[in-house]
């Protein structure tokens, strides 16, 4: 009888032995890794994984990157690059011929069609000219403050005459995209960076890697959970942050994509009054209804065109969207500091 | 059951949670108190105590620089070569996961340990 005892309590000490050693030792043999870099898509880029050994990530890492800067190239309004027809190739052959492009331009530019007419023309890939104004005076604005100007009423409604979706002629067979106003430039800063994010968690899977965490700029994305078995968790920035300090909410994600647009970052002042970068196309000037909303979703690109036309949105208005469409969350933070959500969006608040 | 029995239990026991007390403590206090740490390039440069105010002149080879102060708990950039000047108009960081990020620099500070959630990303 006793030495039933004694076989109950080793094994019971064995048992916790081993839970202490499993807690405390590597998950299995991956090891987590982190990667940063600075010349893509004009923000930083970084990739979490989990690997055997530094070599092994170092090595998918650099598919990855490499993957990305093709991207960027293609996506690239302001940039030619040797051998690449990208979309400053077809905006620079706007009113003249159509421009043989690779096929990730033109799904690109379809989920640009497809975003256009779900959220009702809030999100225009098609508006360029008017944000290439409003992008010249931001830049000579924050080069010299004292001088910051508004671009001129007369110039912002001339631009917008030249903005129609239905110019944008694709010719999928011949993989060619035509601009027919001359004066349109296409501009896909809204969606670019988070097709490109959907497309490289698509080839991370493709190269093994079953855990990854990409964050390019304020677009963050998950491939699966982390290696330990628990999901992401991803910090909102507060946008309040000069009283709040810090976030304060954080979302977990498994497979996910969640993408920030807000005011906060990129903008300029003109008379001691911010204008952000985000150019709301039913005025033509920057959207002010609140700091910053999130988005949620399963597809980075939903996500990154959903964000930028909810800023454009008004809260009752983009509540209201979020909820008509399946699979699809998101959180706004008001200028109070108060904060709105869908019905399925859940956070984790900070104690 | 014997005394030596229950002795030998108790200590085999006691073994295992005394392993498990140490190795909770030893990673409790690996967590430490917070630090700024500075990367340049995705290279770190070096950590700093959150706690000890100092000013850090980070230095780069082709003469830009940004200039990280540490002052009541908390790291600011208060003065960069950069253009955009945005790492400057970023509001001081305290929390665990909170960074600050000079683009045209290279330059990250990233605030490690301490108070806050751990989080693996951020968006902004």
């Amino acid at each position: 009888m006793k030495k039933k005892y004694i076989m109950v309590a080793v094994l019971a000490a064995v048992i916790i032995l081993a839970g202490v050693v499993s807690k405390y030792s590597s998950q299995g043999e991956l090891e987590r890794y982190e990667t940063t870099f600075f010349d893509i898509f004009d923000t930083v880029t970084s990739i979490t994984g989990y690997a055997k050994s530094e070599e092994i990530f170092a090595g998918q890492a650099e598919l990855l990157q490499k993957r990305m800067q093709h991207y960027h190239e293609m996506f690239d309004i302001y940039h030619t690059y040797e051998g690449v027809n990208n979309i400053k190739t077809i905006n620079d052959a706007a009113g003249v011929e159509p421009v043989k492009v690779d096929g990730e331009i033109i799904s690109l530019l379809k989920l640009g069609q497809e975003m256009y007419q779900k959220t009702g023309g809030k999100l225009n890939i098609a508006y360029g000219s008017v944000l290439s104004v409003w992008h010249e005076y931001r830049e000579a604005g924050i080069l010299e403050p004292e001088n910051a100007q508004l671009p001129p009423e007369s110039l912002l409604k001339e631009r917008a005459g030249h903005t129609d979706m239905q110019k944008i002629v694709i010719d999928e067979g011949a993989s060619t995209v035509f601009l027919e106003d001359p004066q349109m430039r296409l501009d896909v800063g809204s969606i670019g960076k988070g097709y490109a994010v959907q497309r490289l968690a698509e080839y991370a899977q493709e190269i093994g890697m079953e855990h990854v965490l990409f964050s390019v700029g304020g677009n963050v994305c998950a491939v699966g959970d982390k290696a330990d078995g628990t999901p992401w968790r991803v910090g909102v920035e507060d946008p309040n942050a000069e009283w709040q300090g810090g976030y304060r909410q954080a979302v977990d994600i498994v497979g996910e994509c969640l993408v920030t647009s807000g005011d906060y970052q990129r903008y300029y002042e003109v008379d001691g009054k911010r204008y952000c970068h985000i150019i709301n196309p039913d005025t033509g000037m920057p959207s002010e209804y609140f700091p910053s909303v999130t988005v949620l979703a399963k597809d980075s690109g939903m996500a990154d065109a959903l964000s930028t036309s909810l800023f454009n949105m008004e809260l009752e208005e983009g509540l209201a969207f979020v909820e008509s469409i399946e699979d699809v969350e998101a959180m706004w933070i008001m200028e109070d500091g108060e904060i709105h959500c869908s019905s399925g969006f859940k956070v984790n608040e900070e104690e | 059951m014997k005394k030596n029995d229950v002795i030998l239990i108790a200590g085999i026991l006691l073994f295992a949670l005394a392993a498990f007390g140490g190795l909770s403590w030893y990673s409790a206090a690996s967590t430490q108190k917070a630090e700024a740490v500075v990367e340049i390039d995705g290279q770190e440069q070096g950590h700093y105590p959150l706690e000890q105010d100092t000013t850090v002149d980070i230095q780069l080879v082709d003469g830009s620089y940004n200039l990280l102060e540490i002052k009541d708990g908390k790291a600011d950039i208060i003065e960069a070569s950069c253009p955009d000047k945005i790492c400057v108009n970023h509001h001081p960081v305290s929390k665990r996961g909170e960074s600050l990020v000079c683009l045209p620099n290279k330059v990250v500070v990233e605030i490690k340990n301490g108070e806050g959630m751990e989080v693996d990303g951020t968006t902004h």
